[in-house]
């Protein structure tokens, strides 16, 4: 193959709220509900990537809700995918660029940051086929997982990432199945690590941790390759809590161990943020209507399924972290 | 120097799209279209076709692919044939409604269940009123010209539609014939680059596809009815320039073979017929006044060509190689469409239906003659005793 | 030969009801006009300058992309037409400079709009 210089962009990481770019690329005016999680995540994620970017938005919160009626909030060119596809469409607009860039027919001089921003049911549930075929593909596109925890846009009902104990519409709580849900979640950063050979770079990201997670997407887009970010978007309507408490129901994702915040580059893992004393997760849950109906010994099967993702945490992470960095 | 070569109706494609220089191939295998992408992987591997060939995971993931790259302002190619088509059917209505003229070539299989490779329409007809533009070819030649005819006439600014070129499996996609290729010059006369009126891009930022309030549902679709109806213009148009350019003589919707002064019809598309114009050769050698009008566009359908076609034959018969369970005519599909075209008419044909060659059976000479004689007899006795007569199974 | 066929008559789409081609609509450049949220809210954040550290807490934490900060006055400045008062902005203010107020207390509260959207 002849080698092209497609002029991929690479990005600098910050180090304070002041460096990040000033730019608005997801602006107000959207129906999405007040407080709400993800439309932060789209907000920074959109403000990292800047102007020469392109959406993929598949069917989810963060299309309906941006996008009512016949308008979207998106300063760069955004296209719609059904929630089963936008890792194809991703390649399709990929593929698309790539050859217009080498017949001299495209209108640009870099190439375009290309983000697919799917929800957890787009990720890796309806969507999953997709999303795995793009990254074996080796095409260059972020992949994101908004991840809400739930079908949210419907009405909430369970997906393969909402929580053990969850009270969904489609598993509600009742005599017969008092726990609601009864599954434990999907992995999503886990299915994508080591089967697919051309990613090289997977991590988690948590709203209550913004600087951080601008850092991750930087490092992503700056990967000449496909990509993975995981990231928390905490649901005040479908997790049930008060909308101002967005950001902080992320730190205590962290904090109870319930969410772990770490990067795979290059085969290796690295942990932060991770807490000299976890929280139990009964502070986390508590707070949150849809665990409202759990019982003592649901919480226990909670904390040892948390618990065991901590010792792999600590069992994975390097004995020094990265410094302490402010929010 | 324009090149005559044996090709099969799959090389035919790849080498349409070869000519048109597709820049975005979103390949699956299933058969029998798949030597269309194997043919095309080897002329990207060999440097004949500068295009980017994406392995696709399945046939939803085909027509997403196109999808994308028709959006980012590639022109681009994709196919598939039986349950394939059927398991992309989400992205017709996305591909049609947001005006992306992506090109996608079948090769028709019979649909499940269960495995059958053999050839019906199915397939594609099940895709009717999803807003694409769809037609059959009855040979390998004809595949290469209305590839080439698809994609002018899909990425006019005037229609902006996405288009299906069906050939019957085995019959045409495995058996070659002489295909005369069109010369560069040619195809560069004939075919203009694509050009979408709103790609997705930095320099003008847009946005494809927002949520739509239900009073806004309405005029769209309104909108993408209006678009149907300019569409005949632009094939006319295009015919017209083929025929010129490439030297041909297509009839843009009907073939009408001894049709004049016909008293008696074959309503057909696809393979069969060829067989079909043999047998109407052999019945008028034996002094039957018979004809046969092709098919070769099903959508947007030609209504009043057909009318103007067939108004004066006395008895039609359509040969359906398709099914449709249930339907009126407790047949197939064509039917339908070809008495609805033919109602309004003053002295209206008698119609019926002749389901044959399905499952990829053959129709062969005697098949048509006998169906023949079913018109014959309804002329004499002038009524239509049957919708639809099985061949082969208790007519 | 034949009476005259049916046409196909003609679809006519009023201007005030037309869809833009293939639902494509331009891209916002500042802010999406056509989605105002500003009437959904019941208090909003108030600062105080004096106690603001400038950090930039809340312009980073807006899932609504409320706050900006005006270098030339050296001031956070808050967007009226779109704030749904969510209130993370509060929370989150390590300097506990923002407070909510009551929307009504405002001779600009409450906007109420014709239509809801």
């Amino acid at each position: 193959m002849k080698a092209f210089d497609y002029k991929f962009q690479t990005f600098e990481p910050i180090k304070s709220f002041k460096d990040a770019p000033k730019e608005e690329m997801y602006l107000p005016g959207h129906r999405t509900c007040a407080g709400c999680g993800p439309a932060l995540n789209y907000r920074l994620v959109a403000k990292t990537a800047g102007r020469d970017t392109i959406f993929i938005g598949p069917t989810g919160c963060m299309y309906v809700a941006n996008s009512s009626y016949l308008c979207t909030p998106y300063a760069v060119s955004w296209i719609h995918a059904q929630i089963t596809n936008g890792g194809a469409v991703g390649s399709g607009v990929e593929a698309a660029t790539k050859i217009l860039m080498r017949k001299g027919k495209y209108d640009g001089d870099k190439f375009p940051n290309v983000i697919v921003m799917a929800g957890d049911g787009g990720s890796v549930d309806i969507g999953l086929q997709a999303m795995s075929a793009m990254l074996y593909r080796g095409h260059k596109v972020l992949f994101i997982c908004y991840d809400n925890e739930s079908y949210a846009n419907t009405g909430i009902q369970t997906s393969p990432t909402t929580p053990y104990g969850a009270n969904t519409t489609f598993t509600p709580p009742g005599k017969e199945i008092p726990e609601g849900k009864v599954l434990f979640p999907k992995n999503p950063p886990q299915l994508v690590i080591g089967g697919h050979p051309l990613v090289k770079y997977v991590a988690t990201t948590n709203v209550g941790y913004p600087l951080d997670l601008m850092n991750k997407v930087s490092k992503a887009l700056s990967q000449p390759g496909p990509t993975f970010l995981h990231m928390l978007a905490p649901c005040p309507k479908g997790w049930g809590f008060d909308e101002k408490l967005t950001m902080e129901m992320g730190k205590l994702a962290v904090q109870t161990g319930m969410w772990s915040l770490y990067e795979w580059e290059g085969g290796e893992y690295k942990y932060t943020h991770i807490p000299k004393k976890y929280k139990p997760v009964s502070e986390y849950m508590t707070l949150q209507q849809r665990f409202r109906h759990l019982k003592p010994e649901h919480i226990a099967k909670m904390q040892a399924f948390v618990d065991e993702k901590i010792s792999v945490v600590k069992a994975t992470a390097k004995p020094i972290e990265a410094a302490p960095v402010k929010a | 120097m324009a090149q005559e070569r044996m090709l099969t109706g799959c090389s035919a494609a790849a080498q349409a799209a070869k000519a048109a220089e597709v820049e975005v191939i979103c390949s699956y295998p299933i058969r029998p279209y798949t030597a269309i992408m194997m043919e095309l992987a080897k002329m990207v591997a060999n440097g004949e076709l500068d295009a980017e060939f994406v392995h696709g995971e399945g046939e939803h993931a085909q027509l997403s692919v196109v999808l994308g790259a028709s959006a980012a302002g590639a022109r681009a190619f994709t196919g598939s044939a039986g349950v394939g088509v059927t398991y992309a059917f989400e992205l017709y209505s996305p591909l049609a409604g947001g005006r992306y003229p992506v090109h996608m070539a079948i090769a028709d299989r019979t649909l499940d269940p269960p495995g059958d490779f053999g050839s019906e329409h199915t397939d594609a007809m099940s895709v009717r009123d999803q807003g694409w533009l769809i037609g059959w070819a009855c040979s390998p030649q004809e595949v290469y010209d209305n590839t080439l005819m698809a994609y002018r006439i899909g990425e006019d600014p005037r229609v902006m539609l996405p288009q299906i070129v069906a050939q019957d499996g085995y019959f045409i996609s495995h058996i070659p014939d002489k295909v005369l290729l069109g010369e560069t010059a040619q195809v560069k006369e004939f075919l203009p680059p694509y050009k979408g009126p709103h790609p997705l891009s930095v320099s003008c930022p847009v946005s494809h596809g927002p949520q739509i309030r239900p009073d806004q549902g309405a005029p769209m679709d309104a909108q993408r009815a209006q678009t149907f109806l300019a569409v005949p213009e632009v094939i006319e148009q295009a015919t017209a320039d083929f025929n010129r350019i490439f030297g041909r003589d297509y009839d843009p919707f009907l073939e009408k073979y001894k049709l004049e002064d016909a008293e008696i019809a074959f309503f057909i598309q696809g393979a069969h017929a060829n067989t079909c114009r043999k047998t109407v050769d052999m019945l008028r050698a034996a002094g039957v006044k018979a004809g046969m009008a092709r098919l070769r566009w099903i959508r947007p359908w030609p209504t009043h060509q057909i009318a103007e076609a067939l108004g004066h034959v006395k008895a039609v018969g359509s040969i359906e190689t398709s099914t449709s369970y249930g339907g009126a005519m407790r047949g197939g599909n064509l039917i339908h469409e070809l008495r609805a075209s033919l109602y309004d008419l003053d002295d209206r044909p008698l119609v019926t239906s002749f389901m044959a060659g399905l499952g990829g059976e053959t129709i062969y000479p005697d098949d048509f003659k006998y169906m023949a004689d079913v018109l014959l007899k309804m002329v004499k006795e002038k009524r239509v005793d049957r919708y639809v007569r099985w061949i082969g199974f208790g007519e | 030969m034949s009476k005259k066929l049916p046409e196909y008559g003609t679809i006519n789409v009023p201007t005030e009801r037309g869809v833009p081609f293939g639902a494509i609509t331009p891209a916002p450049v500042v802010q999406q006009d056509l989605f105002v949220t500003s009437n959904w809210r019941i208090v909003r954040p108030v600062i105080d300058n004096e106690t603001c550290t400038r950090c930039l807490t809340c312009y980073i934490a807006c899932p609504d992309s409320c706050w900006a900060y005006d270098e030339d006055k050296d001031e956070m400045v808050w967007n009226w037409k779109f704030c749904k008062g969510c209130q993370i902005c509060i929370h989150q203010c390590p300097a506990d400079a923002l407070s909510p107020v009551a929307e009504l207390d405002f001779p600009d509260g409450v906007h109420r709009l014709e239509k809801p959207f």
